[in-house]
């Protein structure tokens, strides 16, 4: 499983403009394996997207579109993905720039690997 | 520290720990010196119950610290106890005069990694304070119930005039 997980971090921080990636658990907001730059607060990042996500699944759910599939932020200086399954989470760190074609494709292909 | 001056440090922790507790939602937090003095709590409702988790806290802190002299592990940040509803952290403050221990309990409404974000910033604030810098340490681990007894009546003392 761990091999899993760092070959699916692996492909996604090689697609040009991504900064970092981490798969994190949702329950604890800790991060299970990261690839992400140094000057990266890894911890804050997984904690604070974890809980993002949480709510905004929950709120998908409430509102009555069903479960959520890709949470998107879209920042000043860059874009924060998160997608996963119930208990297990990837964010993804990527410049304005970045193909998010290419980021989301790879984003689901790491996510089918947790499931 | 001295009891004259927990007026005021016990004055000057409520915002920042009433910060981390919306922050971070968690659900009980009590604040305590190494020498069992209550400094701030939230989300108890009894004496008995602060003064139960104070001295189990000052005691699970100073075995901890213990076994990581014994592990030569060379301290240690925090420790948490994962419940079936309920999760325990517990973490010291490092402080200009000695580490404050804060004991805090949550739910599935918050996470390890939320509790652990917010209390490094509560331990920057925390750190800051100007009342801690000319706080005088403590070193008489002997006055621990001393100490528990005078800072649970200060505690619920300030809570009940701010209440009224």
């Amino acid at each position: 499983m761990a091999d899993e997980l760092n070959t699916a971090l692996d492909r996604l921080s090689h697609v040009p403009g991504v900064r970092g990636a981490m798969i994190v658990e949702i329950g604890t907001g800790v991060p299970i394996v990261e690839e992400i730059e140094a000057s990266v607060a890894g911890g804050a990042v997984a904690a604070l997207a974890a809980a993002l996500y949480q709510r905004t699944a929950e709120a998908a759910r409430s509102g009555g579109f069903g479960g959520l599939e890709v949470m998107h932020l879209e920042a000043e200086h860059g874009h924060v993905l998160v997608a996963g399954t119930a208990e297990l989470a990837v964010i993804v760190l990527a410049d304005p720039d970045a193909q998010l074609g290419m980021v989301r494709l790879e984003t689901a292909r790491a996510v089918e690997g947790l499931r | 520290m001295k009891r004259t001056e927990l007026p005021g440090l016990v004055q000057a922790l409520r915002a920042p720990i009433d910060t981390f507790v919306r922050d971070a939602r968690v659900r009980i937090v009590l604040l305590i010196s190494t020498s069992g003095q209550v400094l701030a709590q939230h989300g108890f409702t009894a004496r008995y119950e602060v003064m139960n988790v104070a001295s189990l806290a000052a005691a699970a802190h100073a075995s901890s610290r213990a076994l990581a002299e014994l592990t030569r592990s060379g301290g240690w940040t925090h420790l948490y106890h994962a419940g079936r509803d309920r999760q325990l952290f517990l973490a010291t403050l490092a402080t200009p005069i000695h580490p404050l221990i804060l004991v805090s309990i949550f739910d599935g409404n918050s996470s390890l990694g939320l509790v652990q974000f917010f209390f490094d910033r509560l331990a920057g604030q925390v750190a800051a304070l100007p009342e801690l810098a000319s706080a005088t340490p403590s070193t008489d681990q002997v006055s621990f119930e001393h100490d528990l007894e005078a800072g649970i009546e200060r505690i619920f003392s300030t809570e009940g005039r701010t209440a009224g």
